[in-house]
């Protein structure tokens, strides 16, 4: 049976990712049996998280975020860092709720994949024009998602993480040649990144797949759940959050399935990382 | 298998449910060729009777009634005493194997639904539906409220009796004695019992809490034209409706559906046209 790598890049700065890696990894755990997880970090790991880590690496080549509070300079990294042949890359603000196999057999036809159609907590695909993805469709971007993407090690996928780094290290300079006004943005995107690198490389049709409804993960930023109020301003001062003894998660009326991105920090409180560590028994 | 359409009637003081009704089992008669019975409080006459398959007799709970503002197009509505609580009890009381449920406001006008005697799904009913005027995309019927589930009609639906069937049934009995619990848990403000919310949370349960396929949907467009519009005139499969237009009130666009079935829901206006006939 193969085993479903998985992957993460974690940086603290005033807020603890390393403890949202945490609560990933554990996810990843308590839902894919046969699984493997590297955590990609400078920071130090508590003990107790270490056992949810199959791999904890250094960055390679020193800090580059090291000013930033966004810290997206060193994702690029992730390719030279991993111990392994393929992998998944997630977000640390992610749960994994189910086995994902399946979704492996599928990317492993790829050597690169980035999902493309992500979904609401009630299931409905955010449309490409969506409050969040206005830059993307106004420059005509491919709309790729890096919170949930897919890379073999091959000649091909060094090829396009080559532009990764290229691009991340001279942002703004690729970013005006899209649109001018992206150059004003506070910090580069590894969407805008990545959607660069594929114009660049051509390859749009090679690395993602917009008439399959997965890989993808639930975007809960508030913007994105087709809401008539369009006002709120965090997603969880309109839908309660229930997670069961057996890791089941409803958010509002609806069970989640498949790759929930929570996108809120504070979602991650005590008594959901109590009931993961009950669960697998840590 | 047997098969037929199975009505509900309470009458009130301002609204005669039961003539309604009768006037639709003589149009699913003559344009879906198949019987008709009903539900009701009120005795029938002989007469009455004679229109209808079967007659159900039913005793109102008093406490379960519940008073609703009913609009007779844009200038003139009435608080009026309705009843809507035994439409679960469809799955005990029908008489047929397959059976279509219709709110008695519902007007046939060709015999579209009965496809669902010949597919294989065993419970149908309208999540889309369309105003005959320019009222679409109302977000009212789209969902239940906002961050909730999705809205679905209880106007019309067609169930075959089975064990899957017989459990949303009961859980819509459930759903509507402990509707306080299920509006705050769906965040819908209405307090007044809605059989279209409480068709929409059993849904959403059925396909335990997700997007899902227990319930399929009715063959053909729900056509439907809200109180506010007046329905003007009924001629064979001919419908003239009179819809009322935005932020100019008492004015109205007249529309005409040749050949649909239309729910309608200014009855004041239903029972006219019916006095008419």
């Amino acid at each position: 049976m193969t085993t479903n790598n998985f992957t993460m890049l974690a940086q603290n700065s005033d807020f603890d990712y390393i403890r949202q890696a945490y609560l990933a990894a554990m996810s990843i755990k308590a839902t894919n049996q046969n699984s493997s997880t590297c955590l990609v970090t400078n920071d130090p790991v508590p003990t107790k998280y270490k056992q949810v880590f199959d791999h904890i690496v250094e960055i390679p080549w020193g800090d580059h975020a090291e000013k930033e509070d966004w810290k997206v300079s060193n994702r690029w990294k992730i390719y030279h860092a991993v111990p392994y042949t393929e992998t998944a890359v997630i977000d640390t603000d992610m749960l994994v709720l189910d086995d994902l196999s399946l979704w492996f057999d599928f990317l492993k036809t790829y050597d690169l994949f980035y999902t493309t159609n992500v979904i609401t907590y009630r299931g409905e695909t955010v449309p490409n024009d969506s409050y969040y993805r206005k830059n993307f469709y106004k420059n005509k971007l491919p709309n790729i998602y890096n919170g949930f993407h897919y890379f073999k090690k091959c000649e091909s996928t060094h090829e396009f993480n080559d532009w990764l780094e290229i691009i991340t290290n001279n942002w703004q300079q690729f970013y005006k040649q899209i649109d001018n006004q992206l150059k004003h943005l506070p910090h580069p995107s590894m969407d805008i990144t990545a959607a660069i690198a594929s114009i660049i490389m051509d390859n749009t049709h090679l690395i993602t797949n917009e008439k399959t409804k997965y890989p993808s993960f639930i975007h809960m930023k508030p913007r994105c759940q087709n809401w008539q109020d369009r006002f709120s301003y965090r997603w969880q001062d309109r839908l309660g959050v229930y997670v069961d003894d057996d890791l089941n998660l409803k958010i509002g009326n609806y069970k989640q399935s498949g790759v929930f991105h929570y996108t809120e920090k504070d979602f991650v409180t005590g008594k959901i990382i109590k009931k993961y560590e009950k669960y697998l028994g840590i | 298998m047997t098969k037929g359409v199975l009505l509900f009637a309470n009458n009130n003081r301002s609204i005669n449910y039961v003539k309604q009704a009768i006037f639709l089992a003589k149009r699913i008669r003559k344009y879906m060729d198949l019987p008709t019975s009903i539900v009701t409080s009120i005795k029938l006459t002989d007469e009455e009777c004679s229109h209808f398959d079967k007659v159900f007799s039913h005793t109102l709970d008093e406490k379960k009634t519940t008073d609703k503002r009913h609009h007779d197009g844009d200038l003139y509505n009435k608080i009026t005493r309705f009843y809507n609580y035994n439409r679960a009890d469809a799955y005990d009381l029908t008489p047929y194997d397959q059976t279509i449920v219709m709110d008695t406001d519902f007007i046939i006008s060709n015999d579209i639904l009965n496809n669902c005697f010949v597919q294989q799904k065993d419970f149908l009913l309208y999540k889309d539906a369309t105003h005959v005027g320019i009222h679409n995309g109302t977000s009212e019927f789209l969902r239940v409220s906002d961050t909730s589930v999705d809205f679905y009609w209880a106007t019309v639906f067609f169930f075959r009796k089975t064990n899957e069937t017989k459990i949303f049934f009961d859980l819509i009995k459930h759903i509507s004695k402990n509707y306080m619990h299920y509006r705050s848990m769906y965040q819908f403000r209405t307090t007044v019992f809605r059989n279209d919310f409480a068709f929409s949370i059993a849904i959403h349960i059925m396909n335990g809490y997700q997007q899902g396929d227990f319930a399929g949907k009715l063959p053909g467009t729900k056509f439907y034209s809200i109180d506010k519009d007046v329905l003007f005139d009924i001629v064979d499969d001919e419908i003239k409706i009179l819809v009322q237009k935005t932020n100019r009130l008492g004015e109205y666009t007249a529309v005409k559906l040749k050949g649909s079935n239309c729910h309608v829901m200014n009855k004041f206006s239903l029972e006219r046209i019916i006095d008419n006939q």
